[in-house]
């Protein structure tokens, strides 16, 4: 059998310590690259193409659903982490398993099991596409505080309140921050539901709207308006986003 | 006893109140002109007052027939009884007055049969009226009471809470050094058993000794070093003169714990924690300062702990006690100033 490359992402010693003893006694298993933080772990993911990452969630940099959302989905996720209520439910979706600290090295074999099995079959992707996990993971009335994104070998984070605007584009959106565009492959709506909605605005089908940056409101065409925002870009307002505007603002 | 009768001052106030009513009653009565204005209050005063005392009497039938929409037919039947019985004494002392007053002004009690279902009508009306009142206050005060024993409740199992995730992720570095190191694995089990029972039995408590405090925190900072080994490292500045003040439980370790989870943890280089501890003109002062990569993951979760401890640093010393935050762009700070009080 092929070894299986591994690669363990975790910010403490003792953590990857004991995963790097288990995985010594494992015939089939070469570890490949060891990681104290999120931005080399998708940097060694996307240079290295690891058959297995096992992954911890609290992490320097980029936590684990943040990397996860950066790497291709062939790659095989183990989550390593110690108990977090709200992310099992994420566990549950887009991961081929998860540990939980601490753990044996029995129960790690079954987590290997789960990755050779699916690599058996090549043509089953996991269960979900992990691209909306950090939202997942989200307790009620919190959203999402920054969006990642690749930018070649690098990654760009976007803290929320520098985005000015998300643009739909096919399978992407288009997100506009400090007269830069970068693009993340997620739909809008789903971006629309992790951010809050009283700081995000809808404003039509393809666009969602930074409502501090709106400078003014003119109208279009007899059905639409346009949303001017301060560095003069144009944001079209639909009748549905046009309600919603007036609702937010007050009504005014 | 009527909480109304529990201070003098009230009562006077209550008194008073109903010594007016009384004046008022007389005056109106007078105004028919069957008797004279002295008359009318001489007799007005003593029935006024009567019925002032009976209106406290709501006081004990709220607590003896609850409010429920249940029962309502039982409900009404006691509270029609007792207005009965209300309007029965004060009417019944009203004769009695109106009697000794006919030497006076004669005429005085034939002109009180007539009025009298007219007075019973009135007085079983005000006493309706105070019935109501009562179950509002009581209303009012049963919810108050509740919130306060739900923050009380709250606040203490916050102090109580131990960090599940810290206490994982030190069992997992625990097994992890069973193998490579296992004096050093022992060492840190102790330790972590050591910083579990201490802040169990702190817990418990509510004020303890800032030495207690300062050496719980010291424990879990051994914890935590065992963890995250050179990426966490300490500066203390403690004056011994603090050591024998009073401090509420828990309150310092959970700073500490901050320092690190929000700081530290977050960082890939790790960097210093200060720690310092200073008594001057009896205050005492604590502070904790630690970088922070303002670019750090899930910054949106910090401040929860902060604020229970300035909740309980404000329940505790009121005005006297004082929480500031100051954060740069990479370091915070939190410093508590409260009166040091001695044993």
């Amino acid at each position: 059998m092929k070894p299986l490359r591994a690669i363990i992402a975790d910010d403490e010693e003792l953590a990857r310590q004991i995963l790097r003893e288990y995985l010594a006694s494992e015939s089939d298993i070469e570890i490949i690259a060891e990681c104290p933080n999120g931005f080399e772990a998708v940097k060694a993911v996307n240079d290295l193409n690891p058959d297995v990452l096992f992954l911890d969630i609290q992490m320097p940099k980029l936590d684990g659903f943040e990397v996860l959302e950066l790497i291709e989905p062939s790659v095989a996720v183990v989550f390593v982490t110690a108990f977090d209520q709200y992310a099992m439910k994420a566990f549950d979706a887009a991961a081929v398993d998860y540990l939980l600290k601490p753990f044996t090295a029995d129960r790690m074999r079954a987590s290997l099991q789960r990755v050779r099995t699916r690599a058996a079959k090549p043509g089953e992707a996991n269960p979900e596409h992990p691209r909306n996990l950090k939202q997942a993971s989200q307790r009620p009335g919190e959203y999402l505080e920054r969006l990642v994104v690749k930018d070649g070998p690098r990654v760009h984070v976007i803290p929320i309140g520098r985005l000015d605007y998300a643009e739909a584009q096919d399978d992407y959106v288009a997100l506009r921050s400090e007269g830069k565009t970068w693009l993340k492959q997620q739909t809008i709506s789903s971006l629309e539901a992790a951010l809050d909605a009283r700081r995000f605005l809808r404003a039509h089908r393809s666009f969602l709207v930074n409502i501090e940056r709106i400078a003014r409101v003119e109208p279009n065409t007899k059905d639409t308006w346009l949303a001017v925002l301060r560095d003069g870009a144009k944001i079209p307002l639909s009748r549905a986003g046009y309600a919603r505007f007036r609702e937010l603002a007050g009504g005014e | 006893m009527h909480p109304l009768l529990q201070h003098w001052r009230r009562s006077l106030i209550y008194l008073a109140a109903w010594l007016e009513l009384g004046i008022i009653l007389g005056l109106v009565a007078a105004t028919s002109g069957h008797i004279a204005r002295l008359a009318g209050i001489a007799l007005g005063v003593p029935m006024s007052l009567l019925l002032g005392f009976v209106c406290l009497t709501p006081y004990y039938v709220c607590r003896s027939v609850p409010l429920h929409p249940m029962a309502w037919r039982r409900m009404v039947q006691n509270l029609l009884l007792a207005t009965v019985l209300a309007s029965s004494v004060v009417i019944l002392g009203g004769r009695f007055a109106a009697a000794a007053l006919a030497s006076e002004w004669p005429g005085l009690d034939t002109l009180f049969s007539a009025a009298t279902p007219f007075l019973t009508v009135f007085i079983g009306l005000t006493y309706l009226l105070s019935i109501a009142l009562h179950y509002a206050f009581h209303e009012i005060e049963s919810s108050r009471r509740a919130e306060v024993l739900a923050r009380e409740a709250q606040l203490k199992a916050l102090k109580a809470q131990i960090n599940p995730h810290f206490l994982f992720n030190s069992l997992n570095s625990i097994s992890a050094l069973t193998s490579v190191n296992p004096a050093r694995a022992r060492e840190m089990c102790i330790g972590l058993a050591d910083f579990l029972r201490a802040s169990l039995r702190l817990g418990e408590r509510d004020t303890v000794p800032f030495s207690e405090e300062l050496a719980l925190t010291n424990m879990y900072l051994e914890v935590e070093q065992a963890r995250f080994g050179k990426r966490l490292r300490l500066v203390r500045d403690i004056d011994p003169a603090c050591n024998e003040c009073d401090v509420p439980a828990l309150l310092i370790q959970p700073l500490v714990e901050n320092a690190v989870k929000h700081g530290i943890a977050m960082m890939a280089e790790g960097g210093d924690i200060f720690i310092s501890g200073h008594r001057e003109n009896n205050l005492l002062e604590f502070r904790v300062s630690n970088p922070f990569d303002p670019e750090a993951p899930g910054q949106a979760r910090n401040g929860i702990g902060l604020r229970n401890v300035r909740a309980r640093l404000e329940a505790r010393y009121g005005a006297a006690g004082h929480m500031q935050i100051d954060a740069t762009e990479r370091n915070y700070q939190v410093t508590l100033t409260f009166p040091a009080t001695t044993l």
